[in-house]
């Protein structure tokens, strides 16, 4: 038995270095050198002379969704176009958890000093990887934990959502918003009940109607969703998940008006019944960020910037919204600004009628991640 | 719930059956001539892709459609020629097809992710035009809608009222016995899964051109596999296929409506509803499951050497 | 070997081991031709293109790590369909087996979260093997009684799984801070790794039972009767070999290999049970294991060469602007080449 035994893993051992063989022959493969090298072609390895830093940046998703990837990669290319000496490596639709590890790794061979992870399921394998490697830089977007060389950067939508509920409330005739979510997530939710609010606001009879895809991407998911809310009285659609395009094309072609979010190149999708939407503007951030990596005085800081930051913008209104309706989202940002409007300020009651944020206090930013209920106005369910 | 909301199921169900219909009825010709089609995911994804590519260089929806079909047609060559040609395994050519697909239709489709088209024109139900738009709206359908359930017909008549379609089907059941009334089982065969790969090329077509107007990578979401579990659960039959699609795109259409009145179900449970039902069909009519599953479905047709 | 049944379409290793070497060389350098030809098409370099993916994967200790690292749930999932062929039953539902197997061990590790690692790996193990086998059981089941095709079955089994992965993370594990997955198991839940690389002890389990795979269809009783049952199973039923009984028992015995294929993706690649995570491995161990003819050493190598072209696609998109994706061509044209030559797969093709 022990004979055989043995046999077995001599033939392993064997095997293994005849898959060495096996697979290192093709690097110089006669078949292969017989094709005309395409010149035209440069290998984009960043080697070039002149570059102080290259960065690799990470994405979910694909970087022209007019969503979600294409705000963060079109951050990622303002650091480039104000700093010229950086160089950039990107990768798209990276696998989330550890399947982003490799590709970390493989930047990082390449050279990369700066790591932009922008996916949220790319913190922790980039949290640990900055324990591997010391001297390189981390930017994650939208998570929450620290380490010596890692940080966490991202917008603050909560006040936008505010100003697009205002909005939503002014224009739906029928007091119904529908709310198009990917998942139920703690931001998400608090999306949720900030777009709410902000209609309730001008609004007292609208409700807010959510219902979840259960995907970041499922593109006909998302266009069965829409149509189901607008089969249910709504009026006005938005939504949370990577790419609005669909969702925003499916409520125009339905005649229901849109509301966007994610990226401001989203309007393109709603010629006609658009009215208005928020985007991240993270470049100016971003560039910021590089150039203290650069004179070597970058620190490990959680940042979280708004609309008066340069983080988020309102996107231009749509030709079927009144002036008074713009003029009154402008003042209520500028009321945001002058802190007399808190969104978040109790009292606040879920869904149920019992009192979450009690007189007097407010939902603070740590605790607006974890939220699993939705206030009141709102119907479906937080889980 | 509103006459609106129960309206809006029905419709909801015909606007994402539709690409499970076309691509059910084409992988019911295909399966009818003994070859069972795993690669159907890479298909729909190849075709979507192209379509989605053609129509936004061309600017006609109507060139998208049609070079889906052609493109989906000419990939399940693929799988034809391994195996038929080849005589290779079939369950494993179609997975190879499938990550074919997955890989393909991400090289093809790149440049135009996040492209804005103008989808296949909606042409309103006749009768309709009196009611409010949200009500028209509804029943406003583009024109691959409008054919599908005479494709269906269509698909019935050719496979159970012309010659070719008894020859198709009496080379899924026996291709030996087939061949030696005088058939090309070879032939047949391609002429099958091309006319499969067409179907399915107009199910893509669908859900990328007119359905979502837009194309990303993986956007098929497993809708293959469902195609195929459709087969299984309209037992080979076009027109239960009808029933089938509208079956499992209104579970999900039923599944938004509950989830957003509140209703304190998990929609995961209640997307395996489908899914379920077929087996319990299954085991309903196992014992004479014959009757109505080609009986060469999976075989190799090994000629007559 | 030569006498063995020929249930499964199999590669002869005995004789002409390094005869199929070339054989196995000259296909892949077909595929890696006909690749660098869509390459060109693309305006890509191929050459630049398959020097990265192999820098990227042999060229470093770090890539060939990431190598063993992917094949372990491809040898997992291609032995999971290995076994149950032998008898004549394909499984193709791997891709279920692996969730229900994945959810399991889940359940062990946010639930015995405070015991000790030789308490908690051992359980989730074994919790993961039941529930792969629980997953395979019902086609099994339904096969033995002559009710439903186990192909059918562990289909649209397939389908079921990821959605009630999905049921369990967002009913009962999910916090809100969790985005699309569990909490982060504890240390002690997480399979140890080796010399400071993501290769983890599944690797170790893949191999121990691809050789006990190997011993048991060779040399013992077991593996005869099973062969018998393969060849012609009335003939072995008529000869007292309990069919219905093998039949069940073998295809959990598969669905449980699936089901570690599972538990060693959430407790050593990931350490979080992520939604659909599998993204088609046991779709990718159906295909394995055919192109192997069901032979562990084929598998082993199969598993090896489909692990480097996908390891090695991670760098392309750096280097060459390419999506991800598309590495998956290369891959389906070595299986394309592969399932094109029918001169080395003799035998029932089902």
């Amino acid at each position: 038995m022990n004979k055989k035994l043995f046999y077995v893993l001599v033939l392993a051992a064997l095997l293994l270095s005849a898959c060495g063989q096996t697979t290192a022959v093709p690097t110089e493969p006669p078949v292969v050198a017989t094709e005309p090298p395409a010149t035209e072609v440069p290998t984009e390895v960043p080697t070039e002379a002149g570059q102080c830093l290259l960065i690799g940046a990470l994405y979910g998703g694909p970087i022209t969704d007019a969503g979600y990837n294409q705000a963060m990669h079109e951050a990622v290319m303002a650091i480039k176009d104000n700093i010229e000496c950086v160089q950039i490596i990107e990768a798209e639709n990276v696998p989330d958890e550890a399947g982003a590890t490799s590709t970390m790794e493989n930047m990082i061979s390449q050279g990369a000093k700066m790591i932009i992870a922008t996916a949220f399921n790319h913190q922790y394998p980039a949290l640990e990887l900055s324990n591997k490697y010391p001297d390189v830089i981390f930017e994650h977007a939208g998570g929450w934990e620290m380490g010596p060389n890692f940080a966490n950067f991202f917008g603050a939508p909560p006040d936008g959502w505010y100003l697009m509920g205002v909005a939503a409330g002014k224009m739906t005739t029928s007091n119904r918003l529908g709310f198009v979510a990917a998942f139920p997530l703690g931001w998400t939710l608090t999306f949720i009940n900030a777009f709410t609010r902000g209609a309730k606001s001008v609004n007292p009879d609208v409700e807010t109607i959510v219902a979840y895809t259960f995907s970041w991407g499922d593109r006909a998911k998302e266009a069965d969703t829409t149509n189901s809310l607008i089969n249910q009285d709504v009026d006005v659609i938005t939504m949370h998940v990577d790419s609005p395009s669909t969702i925003i094309s499916t409520a125009e072609s339905r005649g229901v008006y849109s509301i966007g979010f994610q990226s401001l190149a989203a309007q393109q999708f709603a010629p006609e019944y658009w009215i208005s939407g928020t985007g991240y503007t993270l470049g100016g951030k971003l560039t910021w960020l590089t150039s203290t990596v650069l004179d070597g005085t970058w620190e490990p800081i959680f940042l979280r910037c708004g609309i008066a930051d340069g983080c988020m913008a309102i996107a231009p209104f749509g030709p079927k919204v009144p002036q008074e309706v713009q003029d009154l989202v402008m003042q209520t940002e500028a009321d945001i600004e002058a802190g007399k409007i808190v969104v978040f300020a109790g009292p606040i009651k879920d869904q149920d009628g019992n009192i979450k944020v009690a007189e007097g206090e407010t939902l603070t930013d740590d605790l607006m991640g974890s939220v699993d209920w939705f206030v009141e106005g709102v119907i479906g369910s937080p889980k | 719930m509103s006459l609106l909301s129960i309206l809006g199921v029905l419709s909801s169900a015909i606007f994402s059956g539709t690409s499970l219909l076309y691509t059910t009825l084409g992988e019911v010709i295909g399966q009818r001539s003994g070859i069972v089609n795993l690669g159907l995911e890479g298909v729909l994804l190849v075709s979507a892709s192209s379509g989605f590519a053609v129509t936004v260089i061309t600017g006609n929806p109507f060139l998208g459609l049609l070079a889906a079909a052609l493109i989906g047609g000419l990939t399940n060559m693929i799988l034809g020629y391994l195996v038929i040609h080849r005589k290779a395994n079939q369950l494993a050519s179609g997975l190879a097809l499938m990550f074919f697909g997955f890989g393909l239709s991400a090289l093809i489709g790149k440049p135009y992710v996040g492209a804005r088209i103008n989808g296949l024109p909606r042409i309103p139900l006749p009768g309709t035009s009196g009611l409010p738009q949200l009500y028209t709206s509804l029943f406003s359908f583009d024109i691959l809608i409008h054919l599908s359930i005479p494709t269906a017909i269509l698909v019935w008549w050719i496979l159970f009222r012309t010659r070719w379609g008894l020859g198709l089907r009496a080379v899924g059941e026996n291709a030996d016995t087939a061949f030696a009334s005088g058939r090309d089982p070879r032939l047949i065969r391609y002429q099958a899964l091309f006319l499969s790969g067409l179907l399915a090329g107009l199910g893509a077509a669908h859900l990328s051109i007119a359905y979502t107007m837009n194309w990303t990578e993986y956007m098929t979401a497993g809708r293959g596999f469902i195609a195929v579990a459709l087969v299984i659960f309209s037992r080979w039959h076009p027109m239960r296929a009808i029933v089938g699609a509208l079956v499992f795109s209104g579970a999900v259409a039923f599944q938004l409506l509950l989830q957003s009145s509140g209703v304190q179900v998990s929609p995961f449970l209640l997307d395996t509803i489908p899914y379920v039902l077929t087996i319990l069909v299954l085991i309903a009519w196992g014992g004479n499951r014959r009757q109505s599953a080609p009986a060469s479905l999976g075989c190799v047709y090994h000629g007559t050497e | 070997m030569s006498q063995t049944a020929k249930t499964f379409p199999r590669v002869s290793l005995s004789n002409p081991l390094v005869n199929n070497l070339i054989r196995y060389l000259l296909m892949i350098l077909l595929a890696l031709l006909l690749f660098g030809i869509i390459l060109l098409v693309t305006g890509k370099d191929p050459i630049q293109s398959y020097r990265d993916i192999f820098s990227a994967t042999l060229g470093s200790t770090y890539g060939f790590s990431e190598v063993l690292l992917a094949m372990i749930p491809m040898l997992l999932t291609a032995l999971a369909v290995a076994l149950p062929a032998r008898v004549g039953l394909i499984n193709v539902g791997g891709e279920g087996q692996v969730y229900i197997g994945a959810a399991f061990a889940t359940w062990g590790a946010l639930a015995f979260q405070n015991k000790p690692a030789w308490i908690l790996l051992p359980l989730m193990t074994l919790l993961g093997m039941i529930g792969g086998a629980l997953w395979a059981f019902v086609p099994g089941y339904l096969k033995s009684i002559g009710l439903v095709n186990e192909t059918i079955a562990t289909l649209l089994m397939n389908s079921i799984a990821p959605k009630i992965v999905g049921f369990l993370i967002f009913g009962f594990w999910h916090s809100p801070m969790d985005t699309v997955k569990t909490d982060n198991f504890v240390s002690a839940a997480r399979l140890p790794t080796f010399f400071d690389t993501r290769v983890h002890l599944g690797f170790v389990f893949a191999l121990v039972l691809l050789a006990l795979f190997w011993f048991i269809m060779k040399y013992t009783r077991w593996g005869l009767e099973m062969r018998a049952i393969g060849g012609n199973a009335q003939a072995a039923r008529r000869n007292g070999i309990p069919l219905k009984g093998y039949l069940v028992t073998v295809m959990c015995i598969g669905g449980a290999i699936a089901g570690l294929a599972g538990m060693a993706q959430v407790s050593g690649f990931y350490g979080v049970l992520l939604l659909n995570f599998s993204m088609g491995l046991g779709f990718m161990g159906f295909l394995i294991c055919w192109l192997a003819g069901g032979d562990p050493i084929g598998i082993f190598l199969m598993s090896f060469v489909v692990a480097v072209i996908t390891t090695g696609g991670n760098l392309l998109q750096l280097t060459q602007g390419l999506p991800y994706a598309v590495i998956n061509i290369l891959l389906a044209l070595a299986l394309f080449v592969v399932l094109a030559s029918p001169r080395f797969f003799e035998g029932k093709k089902a």
